[in-house]
């Protein structure tokens, strides 16, 4: 039996200086008696309130605690529950035990719930019990997801784990009650502190008697008038819009004047600041011109899926006309945007994105790209894929990303290709031979320590390293991520910049920034804090007539931008030349600071942060001590290296075995013979047959090569992604074994391995090749005879691939193709699969355990796959010799009663509603 | 929230009105009620918007995505509440407001706009018969006493906030009855006179003084007013008219608007229409109606429109209605984008009940009979520039002049400013270069201490819905002035801010 005591959480609420201080330090004394008393459970309340006494907020009563106790050495003793009213979002419990606590009593939340229920706001047959249930069910669901965003599996792990940045508490505050968080920029003391907390306390016990007495509207994930303050309003959106329409200059400097000019709102670091001039000014004829600048925008990466056709290519016309480049998102690219409109115009996405969940990345894609993104994350969601509701997925948006339609697309949150730093280096030389071209570009989220990333992936071969800022692609993600999630990019691109200048690598990467970038003073900024390039997205799709519904994931847009809805498509009213207008006038604004800063290219500009510093007259008591002085510093370059990207990236393709089989593969693609050669490989050889694939792909498009017009016999031991995004007509027949990501972004190539023929071993009971086969795989087939690593298969579209065996979380998120594993497979099988069909021989009877059934039937063969089963294995023992395969074949038909199918609910739905 | 897919299903709808046969007969509003269905639909619309325009375009900050909600819940406590939060008498705007909040509807880029207005006078109507609406007298008085001066729309919001705030107000009008134009500038078919009675009514409940046949400067000493009270709101309105200075206007038969629709009010109120004469306003001093008349308007406006509908109820021969300006296109062009507030066609009931409506026509000349009575008007067409998409010059069409036959012209070209010659002269606040007295909208003071103006008075002639906006403004800023520095009351664009010392 434990026993507890509750402890008071107030502040006396007179305003006068040291109140919060003198009450925290009181109730931290109170817990260590209370420890020393025997106690083993502190609950830390705030109900003793009254007009002369206010709460003192739950996080700072928590974490003082936690801490004081912890250099005590007792915080071990006890359990540290919360009973607060300041409690009811997912992102307060997830902060309460982030900074200790133990358990937490929601109280206000919940009698807002029971007065809701009892006043008929909620209209439900629900009782109040199970209104609380769903309430606190809500909860955990948002905490896990925002535990699974940080890479946390447990409740224990997360709690005091403190994996926040503080943004605008100063020192003494951070050092004392929050020990050991990340807090840079400095901000409220606990008399600032208190001064919310009162201005809040006043509010609910003032005199106030005017009728209708609501609490007020807020306004944070909607814009109010009397609400917080949103940079676009319906002043700054009609302004835009009016004045790129027209092609307005002058009404255009009216919505820059009204974003840049936030005076006391302050809602970006970047309007604490301002120019400062260094040098004299220069004439604006005398700067670089515009259309030279224009080849630094890109917009932003939005997907044909979450947007629609028509907003979708009328960015890649509109940045086309420029030099600029769009950007694909991830949901792939219809392959009828590569031909020119008759209009002369393009529809192609210059950048394509290459993000968790491959859709559609294909040999084609790949190879009409200009630039290749990896979306290592997300600037508004960092932690979490792409999520696009299933009633956005209709059959074209199914098709382009090799989906199945109606089903909903949650994109994993890593890229199962990469687990490290080395990892990533391998994803970019894959990229990097499947598109000699293509700039490979990374893109981070603004956070503490990004500068270090941005290090290694510079140094992992990224030509590109996009820094996305916090408050960037709102209207899609989800509401606990629109706040409190990521940074604002002046944090994250400062450091990188500073770090890369350190560390003499900032002349060989390309460093771009994005995130709410509105106006050419935004750009000016971002520039003077190190990036050459810069990203608009949100400002870019006002312009087309996005009016910031924030109805993304509901397919209701009205105007026709974030919607699949035909009829609401045709309302889309957006026009390329109004993009174009908005990109000239920005880059105007930019080109009119640069003369007065007496810049005369960009380059020049780039990482000259002495041009920046704090604006005067900062007197808002809420923010007057924040300190900016981190992020206005400057790193000292060596000179021998510039501030902006002068080199280009030794991707060290020179090695590659693949010029041999370009070279002997030159009669097939030059006049379709048939070609047969044969080669030995080390595990140095990796990526093999991407730059030939590339090759096919330049010219015969996504038709490929006719079947097995090149077979290529290798023998050895081949190293990574072996027959990576290989397209069709190429066979790759390896005699020995393979490492990781073998048969990554298969493309319509035939790939065939089995062990040694002189191998003394049984071929089915050994490993043959590494993790992560088959990722991304978008169409082909592969013949394995051995056994498979683990995630075997995750997002394939369209490959069919028969293996011996296969280890943890098989077919996970796999959306189309077939999966024959004659053996065993590891355990969550099938997690997240929503398409395509895997058979699994389960002679054990074992199999049913280790399947996760949350999205898939396990069904008995029927003919039909009697069928498949006999075609695909017959292949599967004519190429490779397997004997399991053999058996199998010779005895189908009393075999076939121990292949379990494992059929997506949502597919079966789909593949029944088309027979009908 | 609502419906997410009601804009998609369902259109734009208003209640149906009398005929016009039906409604010509009388005096009475015409318009018909939705059905409960009806209206569950077109509160369905609603698109609860990310960013709602509307919301933005109200001038008093109606929060009207969240009201719609309610409405479709049928949820009427909470819709009245919510309506009630911003706006004192949604029964007035409900019923004449042009609603600058449905031309600033999202639905309205490409769909017909929310029908805000009608969801308004609903939610206020079913309050009132519900019972939502009862007086609200503050628990603390503060011993400070407010004069406000004007019972229009400005005066009675400000009014009735600076009550709630908890000081003593007692209103001054010089009419018999309070209300300003509402109750003698628009007739009673688009507003019955019970509802502001209703309203009086209730704020007379709420402990506001309502002193009528009051004229401060004339029958009211303004000295007393200075010395009794801590804070005066002059609310007065913009009430000179625009007069038509041209060969024959002495003429009989030719009287400005505001005297000819007030006459009728008081008719129509069974009211004689000749009483206190020396203390009211906008008494003509004989009755005048449009019976067997031909009748021109001049002007173009919600006031000209007004004189149409009355005199179509008198029985007029011919009603002709004169605007300057050419006329307007049917819809927005790029001059006139979403969300601003566009000048198109409008087409008024009063235009259904029949009228000839002429642009581009200037009155050059009245001509009378050897009487000195009017009998008919000479007008000439006009050409005009159009520059950026407004009329910005014109020219007299050579031989286009002709003379058209008319015993009643109705001058309906707006509002100059205030009356200045009194009460203003006397107390020796300041004018602006239009005449109006000035004060911002920062503090909506004027020169003289204590002394605050609002509505018409301040901003020149405006929207009923303005007037509102302006008084409730104008009552913050005196409510900080009488309580140093601090007030309850929200304003319009910003919750209220609780300082600590």
């Amino acid at each position: 039996m434990f026993q507890s005591k509750t402890i008071q959480c107030y502040l006396k609420a007179d305003g006068k200086p040291g109140r919060l201080k003198k009450a925290v330090d009181q109730i931290c004394d109170y817990a260590v008696d209370a420890v020393e008393d025997g106690f083993k459970v502190l609950i830390l309340q705030d109900r003793a309130i009254d007009s002369n006494h206010a709460p003192i907020p739950s996080l700072l009563s928590a974490a003082a605690i936690h801490h004081h106790l912890i250099r005590k050495g007792m915080r071990g003793q006890v359990g540290i529950i919360v009973e607060a009213g300041d409690v009811y979002e997912v992102h307060h419990f997830a902060c309460l035990i982030g900074f200790g606590a133990t358990a937490i009593n929601p109280y206000l939340a919940l009698s807002s719930i029971r007065n809701m229920k009892e006043t008929g706001k909620l209209q439900t047959e629900l009782t109040q019990d199970e209104l609380k249930k769903n309430y606190i069910k809500a909860v955990n669901d948002g905490l896990l997801k925002v535990f699974s965003k940080m890479g946390i599996s447990t409740l224990q792990s997360y709690q005091g784990a403190q994996i926040f940045e503080i943004l605008g508490l100063n020192k003494d505050v951070v050092s004392k009650y929050f020990t050991g968080a990340t807090s840079r920029i400095e901000g409220m003391g606990l008399d600032e502190i208190a001064t919310e907390t009162l201005a809040k306390h006043f509010f609910a016990f003032s005199k106030k008697d005017i009728p209708a007495d609501r609490l007020p509207v807020g306004g944070v994930y909607q814009w109010k008038r009397k609400g917080e303050f949103h940079l676009f309003n319906p002043q700054t959106i009609h302004l835009l819009q009016h004045a790129t329409k027209m092609n307005d200059y002058e009404t255009f400097k009216k919505y820059s004047k009204l974003v840049n000019d936030q005076g006391e709102k302050a809602c970006t670091l970047r309007s604490l600041f301002q120019f400062r001039k260094n040098r004299g000014s220069i004439s604006i004829d005398e700067v670089e011109s515009a259309e030279s600048i224009f080849k630094r925008f890109a917009t932003g990466a939005m997907s044909f899926g979450s947007i629609s056709w028509e907003a979708h290519t009328t960015l890649a016309i509109a940045m086309n006309r420029l030099g600029g480049k769009s950007n694909t998102g991830e949901g792939g690219e219809d392959e009828k945007r590569y031909e020119l409109m008759e209009t002369g115009d393009s529809m192609r996405s210059s950048i394509k994105q290459v993000a968790s969940a491959r859709f559609g990345v294909t040999s084609l894609y790949l190879t009409e790209a200009d630039e290749l993104q990896i979306k290592m994350a997300q600037g508004a969601k960092p932690g979490e894929g792409g999520q696009l509701p299933g009633h956005k997925v209709d059959d074209w948006i199914g098709r382009v990303r090799h989906a199945t339609p109606g089903v909903g697309l949650i994109s994993p949150p890593p890229h199962h290709d990469i687990y490290s730093i080395e990892d990533l280096a391998q994803l970019i030389y894959d990229l990097k031979n499947a598109n000699r071209k293509a700039r490979i570009s990374v893109k981070l989220v603004s956070k503490a320590g990004v500068g270090t990333i941005a290090a290694g992936v510079t140094k992992a071969k990224a030509d590109v390293v996009l820094i996305s800022g916090h408050d960037g692609g709102t209207g899609a993600s989800p509401v606990s991520s629109i706040k409190h999630a990521g940074l604002p990019w002046e944090l994250g691109l400062a450091e990188t910049q500073q770090t890369l200048v350190k560390n003499k690598l900032r002349s060989r990467v390309v460093v771009q920034a994005d995130g709410q970038l509105k106006t050419g003073k935004d750009i000016a900024i971002a520039t003077l804090l190190g990036a050459e390039e810069w990203g608009i997205a949100t400002a870019a799709l006002v312009v087309e007539g996005c009016i910031m519904m924030r109805k993304c994931h509901m397919n209701t847009c009205p105007v026709g931008v974030a919607t699949q809805d035909p009829e609401l498509r045709n309302r889309f009213k957006g026009d390329p030349d109004h993009v174009v207008n908005f990109f000239k006038m920005i880059t105007e604004e930019l080109r009119e600071i640069m003369a007065e800063l007496g810049f005369k290219t960009v380059n020049e500009m780039v990482g000259q942060v002495g041009n920046l510093e704090m604006r005067e007259n900062i007197e808002h008591w809420k923010y007057k001590n924040i300190d900016l002085s981190a992020v206005l510093y400057r790193e000292p370059e060596s000179m021998y290296q510039t501030l902006y990207c002068s080199e280009e990236q030794d991707h060290g393709l020179n090695e590659s075995l693949d010029w041999k089989l370009l070279e002997a593969a030159k009669p097939a693609i030059e006049n379709k013979q048939s070609i047969n050669a044969s080669f030995d490989v080390k595990n140095t050889d990796r990526t093999i047959g991407t730059i030939l694939s590339n090759e096919i792909t330049k010219k015969y498009k996504s038709e490929g090569l006719p079947d097995n017009i090149i077979h290529f016999n290798f023998n050895g031991t081949a190293g990574q992604s072996f027959g990576a995004f290989n397209t069709k007509g190429i066979t790759l027949e390896l005699e020995g074994d393979a490492n990781d990501y073998f048969g990554k972004g298969l493309s319509g190539a035939k790939l065939i391995i089995y062990p040694p023929k002189n191998a003394t071993y049984i071929p089915e009971e050994n490993s043959i090749i590494g993790n992560v086969a088959f990722y991304g795989a978008t169409s082909g087939e592969a013949f394995i005879r051995g056994k498979a690593g683990e995630r075997f298969a995750v997002r394939n579209s369209g490959a069919n691939v028969v293996v011996e065996s296969v280890g943890d979380h098989g077919c996970e998120y796999m959306t189309g193709g077939r999966v024959v594993i004659l053996g065993d497979t590891g355990r969550n099988f099938a997690a997240g699969m929503s398409g395509g069909i895997a058979y699994v021989y389960d002679v054990k009877g074992k199999f049913a355990d280790n399947c996760n059934i949350e999205m898939v039937d396990l069904d008995k063969c029927d003919d039909t796959d009697k069928q498949e089963l006999y075609n695909l294995v017959q292949k599967h023992m004519e190429y490779t010799g397997s004997t399991v395969g053999k058996f199998i074949i010779e005895d189908l038909d009393n075999q076939l009663q121990h292949f379990v199918k494992v059929f997506p609910r949502d597919y079966k739905k789909v593949l029944l509603a088309k027979v009908k | 929230m609502g419906k997410p897919t009601g804009f998609k299903e369902f259109t734009r709808e208003l209640p149906a009105k009398q005929s016009v046969e039906e409604r010509l007969q009388h005096y009475n509003e015409f318009a018909h009620r939705y059905s409960d269905e009806k209206l569950n639909q077109q509160a369905g619309r609603c698109m609860d918007c990310g960013v709602p325009f509307c919301h933005h375009g109200c001038p008093l900050g109606n929060v009207i995505p969240e009201f719609n909600d309610a409405v479709y819940k049928q949820d009427w406590k909470e819709a009245y509440e919510i309506l009630n939060s911003t706006n004192n008498f949604p029964e007035f705007t409900g019923r004449i407001c042009p609603a600058p909040c449905e031309t600033a509807c999202v639905l309205g880029i490409n769909q017909p706009a929310i029908a805000i207005e009608e969801i308004e006078k609903h939610i206020i109507e079913i309050a009132f018969e519900k019972g939502f609406v009862k007086p609200h007298n503050p628990n603390l008085r503060s011993g400070k006493k407010v004069a406000v001066i004007g019972s229009g729309p400005a005066g009675l919001a400000a009014a009735a906030q600076l009550n709630y705030a908890g000081h003593t107000v007692t209103v001054f009008e010089r009419d018999d009855a309070p209300g300003g134009l509402l109750r003698y500038g628009i007739p009673d078919f688009k507003l019955e006179k019970w509802v502001i009675d209703r309203r009086i009514k209730l704020m007379e409940e709420e402990g506001i003084v309502f002193k009528c046949l009051a004229n401060v400067g004339v029958n009211v000493s303004i000295n007393d007013i200075l010395r009794e009270y801590h804070a005066i709101v002059l609310a007065g309105g913009s009430t000179v008219p625009r007069d038509l200075p041209v060969p024959g206007r002495a003429l009989k038969g030719i009287y400005y608007a505001m005297d000819f629709l007030k006459q009728n009010n008081k008719r129509v109120a069974r009211k004689y229409f000749l009483s206190n004469a020396a203390i009211e306003s906008n008494i003509l001093p004989e009755e005048i109606k449009a019976t067997g008349k031909n009748v021109v308007v001049i002007g173009g406006g919600d006031t000209g429109s007004d004189c149409v509908g009355t005199s179509n109820r008198h029985g007029a021969a011919s009603v002709t209605q004169f605007e300057l300006l050419p006329k307007p296109p049917a819809e927005r062009n790029d001059f006139m984008p979403w969300p601003s507030y566009p000048m198109l066609l409008k087409t008024t009931s009063s235009h259904e009940e029949g009228a000839s409506r002429q642009w581009a026509v200037a009155t050059k000349e009245f001509i009378g009979d050897e009487n000195g009575n009017l009998k008919a008007v000479k007008t000439v067409e006009l050409e005009w520039k159009i520059v950026d998409g407004r009329a910005a010059q014109f020219v007299e069409v050579a031989g286009s002049e002709k003379e058209i036959p008319c015993e009643l012209a109705l001058l309906a070209m707006g509002f100059l400013h205030p009356q200045q010659e009194g009460l203003i002269k006397n107390l020796g606040v300041s004018l602006d270069e239009k005449g109006i007295v000035k004060a911002t909208e920062k503090d909506y003071k004027t020169n003289i201490s204590k002394i605050f103006t609002a509505g018409d008075m301040r901003r020149g002639q405006s929207l009923v819905v303005w007037a509102i906006s302006e008084g409730r403004e104008c009552a913050r800023n005196v409510d900080e002035f009488l309580t140093n520095n601090f007030s309850v009351l929200e304003s319009r664009d910003q919750a209220v801010q609780f300082q600590v010392s």
